[in-house]
């Protein structure tokens, strides 16, 4: 085997947490996106704005701040104590939490897109027909926004696979609990293995690359969609 | 069907202002693009709030300000049919026909699937997705699936206008066969007095947002010939035509109309303005004019700047236009006969 069972461990924990924060953000993503692509309120710009930073801030910045409220003082922090949780820094599940955050422009924009192109007359057809806003949505919104499900889960998906800075700050190093696959890079590298840095190096570039070659030639035709 | 309604709706600077009473199965709402019509059309199937007023259909209230009343769309039972057909693209031709039945509650379902699909042709394209039909039969599966909902009330707004020419007027049958065979009173709205004289009994007129009148179909159209770049519009039943020195010989009224050809060799209804229609005192000896049909004058109405005359063709009718000097000159007035000369070519098949 070309890797070492560190690198293995790294790397199945990469996968799991991406695959955890992807279902969530399937699951808070999806509301956030359907009102920011239907709604006229004033509110929509700063949550919309709220919702990108992560694609702007350095991820020490956002690691930072969570990690304020994630910690002992924090009101996360607070919350989760006082369910008998404990804080959340340095444990999987607050890198869960973190990636949550840093991953959400990447699940939030392909959706909102898609849902902004569906456009108001299906579903104002399918409520005259008869549908509940709910069942309208469930029967004709998310079938047509299918596409954009798929693109914004890998994008996700891939998106968190790649995360360092946050990981770094949240989570630290800890072998099977936050050593994800870009955090085993550095070690390696720090420890001057660059054999090993390479090959597990690659196994993410070529992941990446075919995470992105599926994405460009799948897609279905936006004009479709 | 009965429907009364007190509305006012702002949009910017536009304000739909209405009091309307309507009763019957068939009624229009005519009126230029900006007149309000669409704006109507969303505030009776609930897509959007009016500021104000009141909505009553056959007596209850679908919308009342004052009492705090607002049925959501979805349980209004008022189906809409669109410009665009609007048919959903995930499903199948069958799925979207039962889109509306299956939401309907079982003890309000009156029409069956079967007899819909038998009725608007379009049987053999059931398991089609939409995107592989035509804009013909789009319009038709749209029209069956709001009908198959079983509405109290079923809206047309503009469903002909994205159709081609040749295509619209052959929808229109479609149209009010569904409506009396299914019992399914409608509002019929459009631009088009043609559309409105085929499809409604009785016609709101709205100009920038107020109503200007509530008249019968006919009546309309005699009001807006002296201001209409058409004229008034004559739509002639003609049998089927039998071919006469290159031209095409059409049954009509007890006699015989000659039209050039292209103009099919089926039966139909035919457009005739009432600006291609030439009257003359005395029959003319010569003449290019293929048709020369001899009538007497029933009626004159003034319409803007010119004199509409109803005429009696040997019993049907025929409206012709001249302006009030020529009316005076040959001396028309009610009682009188005249010729009435009309190229082969003036005709136009709807």
């Amino acid at each position: 085997m070309l890797l070492d069972p560190a690198d293995l461990q790294a790397i199945w924990l990469t996968v799991r947490l991406a695959a955890i924060v992807t279902v969530i953000l399937l699951l808070v993503g999806t509301p956030v996106a359907w009102w920011l692509a239907r709604t006229g309120s004033w509110a929509k710009g700063p949550v919309g704005a709220m919702v990108s930073l992560p694609l702007v801030l350095p991820p020490s910045v956002l690691g930072f701040y969570l990690l304020l409220a994630m910690g002992p003082h924090g009101p996360l922090g607070w919350l989760t104590t006082s369910l008998g949780i404990g804080p959340l820094p340095f444990t999987f599940w607050g890198l869960v939490l973190a990636s949550v955050f840093y991953s959400l422009p990447f699940m939030v924009q392909p959706l909102q897109n898609s849902f902004e192109a569906i456009g108001e007359r299906p579903l104002q057809v399918a409520a005259t027909l008869g549908a509940s806003p709910l069942n309208a949505f469930f029967t004709v919104a998310l079938p047509l926004a299918k596409p954009g499900f798929l693109t914004a889960s890998i994008m996700t998906f891939a998106h968190t696979v790649g995360e360092f800075g946050v990981v770094l700050m949240i989570g630290g190093n800890i072998p099977g609990v936050s050593r994800v696959a870009s955090v085993q890079i550095y070690d390696h590298v720090e420890a001057l293995e660059y054999g090993q840095a390479h090959r597990l190096a690659a196994v993410l570039l070529i992941f990446s690359f075919l995470v992105l070659l599926g994405l460009y030639a799948w897609r279905p035709n936006p004009k479709k969609g | 069907m009965e429907l009364q309604l007190t509305l006012r709706k702002q949009q910017g600077e536009f304000t739909l202002e209405l009091d309307l009473q309507a009763s019957g199965e068939r009624i229009g709402i005519f009126g230029p693009s900006g007149s309000g019509k669409s704006t109507l059309v969303s505030c009776l199937a609930g897509l959007i709030t009016p500021d104000s007023g009141q909505i009553l259909l056959d007596g209850q209230p679908i919308f009342d300000s004052s009492r705090r009343i607002n049925l959501p769309s979805h349980q209004r039972r008022i189906a809409l049919v669109f410009q665009q057909h609007g048919l959903f693209p995930h499903l199948t031709v069958r799925k979207n026909l039962l889109y509306g039945y299956q939401r309907c509650p079982a003890t309000e379902r009156r029409i069956e699937l079967a007899e819909v699909a038998e009725v608007l042709e379009i049987t053999d394209l059931l398991e089609q997705m939409p995107e592989t039909l035509s804009g013909g039969q789009s319009q038709r599966v749209a029209l069956g699936r709001a009908i198959l909902a079983s509405p109290r009330l079923l809206l047309m707004d503009e469903p002909l206008s994205a159709l081609d020419d040749d295509l619209r007027y052959r929808i229109i049958p479609y149209l009010n066969l569904v409506s009396e065979r299914f019992r399914i009173p409608f509002v019929f709205i459009s631009h088009s007095l043609v559309e409105m004289r085929l499809m409604a009994d009785q016609v709101a007129v709205l100009e920038k947002g107020q109503l200007a009148g509530l008249v019968v179909p006919e009546e309309l159209a005699r009001q807006r010939m002296g201001q209409s770049s058409t004229g008034y519009i004559n739509l002639l039943e003609l049998g089927i035509p039998q071919e006469q020195q290159g031209l095409l010989a059409f049954p009509w009224a007890g006699r015989e109309l000659l039209l050039s050809g292209g103009a099919g060799t089926e039966s139909g209804t035919f457009e005739l303005s009432s600006k291609d229609i030439i009257l003359c005192k005395r029959h003319p000896d010569a003449i290019s004019a293929r048709n020369l049909l001899p009538c007497m004058v029933r009626s004159l109405f003034e319409s803007g700047k010119k004199t509409g005359i109803e005429l009696d063709c040997n019993g049907s009718t025929l409206v012709a236009e001249v302006v009030p000097a020529a009316a005076q000159e040959l001396q028309i007035t009610p009682g009188s006969t005249v010729w009435a000369a009309i190229k082969a070519s003036a005709f136009r098949r709807l």
